[in-house]
């Protein structure tokens, strides 16, 4: 059985009263969804009372989910608007992204002429930690796309269902998460 | 052909270009040192990132998402149940002592209250001292008491209605014999 008939039956099963369906839905998702909100927090206790806020708004909303579409990208739904909520009250911006594109501060999308080799000359475990670091300090929403890509290993298509936007939109800001890392690295190296 | 954008080395990198555009992107890498260059930084950039490494929930992290969806609680029925069942069965217990005793309801209902009170005056200094003991406890046991609150949940909601009629029956009964033998005990005690 496929991922995705296998998550559509869960969730019937959840629907008709079987608590031990939903006990297997939270075993499957509890680590992608840490990770996702863990990165985008910061804070593993937060990140942790999140992640159970989260899996208990879904479960309230079950009935209102349509099985035509994927069950993972609804329940990143689900935590993408618990996050914008979260930034919203700690005052994030987490709306300007478009203004944030025009801004100076991102790199453009053109490749210089004269580059310096800055990733290569790191180890990957010594560029893994470095990454680590300067994940915190990117845009939160472009940092939630990276996280999405590279560690929840999301295709285009599935961000751009989630964030209801367009793919090209995605893999844009994609690219911009990437090249800002690539830049506080080169700041640090 | 002109130097990549970023965009398309990007796409390059993780296999997303149309395989025409791809051959031709691959001719001028072969061709230009800067372009090559700008990919295979963005290639380790990439392979550093897939490997990031993950957070792990703690191991009971279900059971606790699944105790604040589901939590014990006793249905309003059982309470009703028992509290009907209480009721009932005092009033089987003085039934039974008005057959046993042969006295009319107000002097069984009069020297029940007696009993009681004498009960009361007996014993209340002791359980004031009691109290007074079990108070430098409490904080200590607070734990404790919650379990047992807990088992008792639980139980009201393993065992049926019926059931639960049956065995407050019975401990009320036992009490009111109970009552009813420290009196005659008390009594002969007076004759003697």
């Amino acid at each position: 059985m496929s991922s995705m008939n296998e998550d559509k039956e869960l969730v019937e099963r959840t629907i008709k009263g079987d608590k031990e369906a939903f006990e297997m839905i939270i075993q499957k998702y509890q680590q992608p969804l840490l990770n996702y909100i863990g990165r985008t927090v910061g804070e593993r206790e937060l990140a942790l009372d999140f992640t159970q806020e989260v899996f208990i708004k879904t479960y309230s909303s079950l009935h209102s989910y349509k099985p035509q579409y994927k069950f993972s990208t609804w329940l990143f739904k689900i935590a993408s608007n618990f996050i914008i909520d979260y930034w919203r009250k700690k005052k994030i911006d987490a709306f300007s992204l478009d203004q944030q594109e025009q801004d100076n501060d991102l790199p453009p999308l053109q490749v210089p002429d004269k580059e310096p080799s800055i990733v290569t000359k790191f180890e990957i475990s010594e560029l893994r930690e470095r990454i680590e670091q300067s994940l915190e300090k990117i845009p939160a929403p472009l940092r939630e796309v990276f996280v999405w890509r590279h560690i929840n290993e999301f295709s285009y298509e599935e961000m751009a269902e989630i964030k209801g936007l367009p793919v090209g939109t995605i893999k844009n800001r994609v690219f911009q998460a990437r090249e800002l890392i690539r830049k506080r690295l080169e700041e640090k190296a | 052909m002109k130097c990549l954008s970023i965009e398309q080395i990007y796409l390059c990198i993780e296999k997303e270009l149309p395989l025409s555009e791809n051959k031709k992107i691959e001719e001028h890498l072969a061709t230009c040192r800067k372009c090559k260059n700008a990919l295979e930084e963005r290639r380790h950039l990439l392979q550093a990132s897939e490997n990031l490494p993950l957070w792990q929930t703690p191991p009971d992290f279900t059971q606790q998402v699944m105790a604040r969806i589901f939590p014990i609680r006793v249905p309003l029925s059982a309470w009703l149940t028992a509290a009907s069942a209480g009721f009932g069965s005092i009033t089987l217990a003085i039934f039974i002592l008005f057959l046993v005793t042969g006295q009319n309801f107000s002097s069984l209902l009069t020297s029940l209250n007696h009993s009681l009170w004498n009960f009361v005056r007996n014993f209340s200094p002791v359980f004031v001292k009691l109290f007074k003991v079990a108070s430098l406890f409490v904080k200590t046991l607070q734990q404790f008491f919650e379990y047992i609150i807990k088992a008792f949940a639980s139980l009201t909601t393993i065992i049926s209605p019926q059931v639960q009629i049956i065995i407050i029956t019975i401990a009320i009964i036992l009490i009111a014999f109970s009552i009813y033998g420290i009196k005659r005990k008390i009594f002969i005690g007076e004759q003697a």
